[in-house]
């Protein structure tokens, strides 16, 4: 048996120039991104290339270029040791029906290299987690929508994975089994310590559980980045002043910064910069030092995640039909 | 992964139980665990067991109408003097049809559910490879295959011997067909279960695979009497036998104990080898199919 230390810092999973095409659609356009051991939100829209590049790191299909690297394997040439230390819970619906959820979790945890011994135990008692203590000996058959999940969710974390893949874990349930859902796929990153990659097109799930985004759009990499940052660096700075708001307005955009004029619920004249960088606040302060104006108000307005995606995946998309590839 | 821990020395025995997450570092096995595993979980749902009770109806059916017979046959020959027990290649073709029925059953159920219910992704989401995937399902429906052809036998090879003047010397001098009978018992496994196992692996309906499968077998042996019959000038046709399994079974029966008396073994008097080496190669093609079955759809 291996023993491989966990390198807490190194990536979870880095690609590098990953293409994939199916015929003449593009699912993954030379892709390339590091992931930190963290809660990762993976998001973008139907046909972005998620579920693409979840097979892709689960070793399950191979890049036409590039190379893929998930908890320290290259997925092509070590796949069976990927899937041995990542768990799954894909979108569709694919249980069995005619087993219980205690024999199959442990049959699951024995495709993972786990004794039979310990995979009956864990089984038991990661259904316990889930919430499905009571009902673990039920025929599939007769389970809710959310019911399966959690068996679902189970079956992906029976082994004690490094890295558990979630593909739309909340798919077609209803708002309290959502909720019970969030709740338990927060708890396998923070209470766990089981890196998570959380795939979704709901922007809510994403903010919620996740502290990284991942965000793909037509198989490109729109971004990716800790979600703290994209909540700073992208928003605006609303700043007000007393005197002469234009010559002000000109200052600061002879500094190559954009700023526009804006009109606030009350109707007060405003000013609206948009932060590209940390740098943005001491130009405003020394703007306003310069041109010897009064600052009454100065405040950042963060965009929502959904601002950021639409934003970025326009951006993205103009660049594209501008300048090609 | 519960932890109990003793909380009186005095009055009783109290325990805690820890029912927290915890991490595991005890020993993993890895692929072979992974395959084993999905060979014994895929042996225990074609044979009904831990599902509901009419899932092992058929199964249960199937073996008793292959032993039965022979315990009766034992049974009669140990209170009757000089009882005569049937060849092993009568046994043989009086249970090919119950043999047939049962891999018909239990094929479908090896390959369909996991396709119907989409549990696919969840195996190759595994410490496994597709092809480790088909491996383990032909292991599983070869041994159940197995049990079906080859334990009855055994079991009709020990009868014979035991209601013997001196059953140990019997043992003795018959251990040739003893081997023999493993021998047509391991073929007939290796040709029912992979051919079951392939028309299976091309729908994911079990009703539709085992149709076919019977009315298949049945058709194909149908046509091929009626060719034999109708080219009764053509040299050729005791080529036909390879194509219906039951023919084929008498033929190795015949090359293996000469007592087979039909015209088809009679004119397709092929040697031992040549039969082995055709039911290698089904095994070797219907392999390669499946896993063309299993490739990746990318």
């Amino acid at each position: 048996m291996e023993h491989r230390q966990r390198d807490e810092q190194a990536p979870i999973i880095d690609v590098r120039g990953v293409r994939k095409t199916f015929g003449k659609f593009v699912a993954l356009d030379q892709l390339s991104l590091s992931i930190p051991r963290a809660s990762v939100g993976l998001l973008g829209a139907n046909g972005a290339g998620k579920t693409t590049l979840i097979r892709t790191l689960l070793g399950l299909i191979a890049p036409d270029q590039g190379t893929a690297t998930v908890v320290g394997y290259d997925t092509q040439t070590h796949g069976v040791d990927v899937r041995e230390r990542v768990g799954y819970m894909p979108e569709a619906d694919a249980l069995p029906s005619s087993t219980t959820a205690a024999d199959f979790v442990a049959h699951m945890a024995e495709m993972s290299g786990l004794p039979t011994r310990a995979a009956r135990q864990r089984a038991a008692d990661v259904l316990y987690q889930v919430g499905l203590e009571e009902q673990r000996y039920r025929l599939i058959k007769g389970f809710s929508t959310g019911m399966r999940q959690r068996v679902k969710l189970a079956q992906a974390i029976v082994h004690d994975p490094e890295l558990v893949f979630l593909d739309e874990p909340t798919a077609g349930m209803d708002p309290n089994g959502r909720e019970e859902m969030l709740e338990l796929v927060e708890r396998i990153y923070r209470n766990l310590g089981i890196a998570v990659v959380f795939s979704s097109h709901i922007l809510e799930d994403i903010e919620r559980v996740c502290d990284y985004v991942v965000i793909l759009d037509h198989g490109r990499l729109v971004t990716a980045q800790p979600l703290n940052e994209l909540g700073t660096i992208g928003g605006e700075v609303v700043v007000v002043i007393d005197g002469d708001q234009r010559s002000f307005a000109q200052a600061i955009a002879q500094q190559g910064i954009a700023i526009r004029e804006s009109e606030s619920e009350v109707g007060a004249r405003e000013l609206v910069v948009d932060v590209t960088d940390e740098r943005i606040y001491d130009v405003i302060r020394d703007t306003v030092v310069a041109q010897d104006v009064v600052l009454r108000s100065l405040r950042s307005r963060s965009r929502s995640l959904e601002d950021i995606y639409l934003g970025d995946v326009s951006a993205m998309r103009e660049e594209v039909q501008t300048h090609g590839h | 992964m519960a932890t109990n821990v003793p909380t009186s020395q005095s009055s009783g025995y109290g325990e805690v139980f820890d029912r927290g997450y915890q991490h595991y570092d005890g020993v993993r096995l890895g692929r072979r665990q992974a395959i084993r595993s999905l060979i014994f979980y895929s042996m225990k749902r074609a044979m009904g067991i831990r599902k509901s009770w009419t899932a092992k109806i058929l199964p249960i059916l199937l073996y008793t109408s292959a032993i039965i017979p022979l315990i009766v046959m034992i049974g009669i020959s140990a209170v009757v003097p000089n009882f005569e027990f049937g060849s092993y290649s009568n046994y043989f073709g009086a249970i090919f049809m119950i043999e047939g029925i049962f891999v018909a059953t239990i094929a479908p159920e090896m390959l369909c559910p996991d396709r119907r219910e989409k549990t696919l992704p969840l195996y190759f989401a595994r410490a496994i490879s597709r092809l480790d995937y088909v491996f383990a399902k032909l292991i599983a429906t070869w041994t159940l295959t197995l049990t079906m052809s080859l334990v009855p036998a055994v079991i009709l090879w020990f009868g014979k011997q035991l209601v013997a003047d001196s059953p140990w010397q019997a043992m003795q001098d018959n251990v040739g067909d003893l081997g023999r009978v493993i021998l047509v018992g391991v073929l007939i496994a290796l040709f029912l279960g992979t051919g079951g196992l392939t028309i299976s692996s091309f729908t994911d309906r079990k009703g539709v695979a085992v149709t076919v499968i019977i009315i298949g077998f049945l058709m194909v042996t149908a046509a091929v009497h009626s060719a034999f019959a109708v080219l009764e000038d053509y040299e050729w046709r005791k080529y036909l036998v390879f194509l219906s399994a039951e023919n084929l079974v008498e033929g190795v029966l015949n090359a293996l104990f000469h007592d087979v008396d039909t015209e088809m073994s009679r004119v397709a008097n092929f040697s031992l080898g040549i039969y082995i080496a055709y039911i290698v190669a089904i095994v070797i093609l219907g392999t390669l199919i499946i896993r063309w079955r299993y490739r990746p759809r990318d």
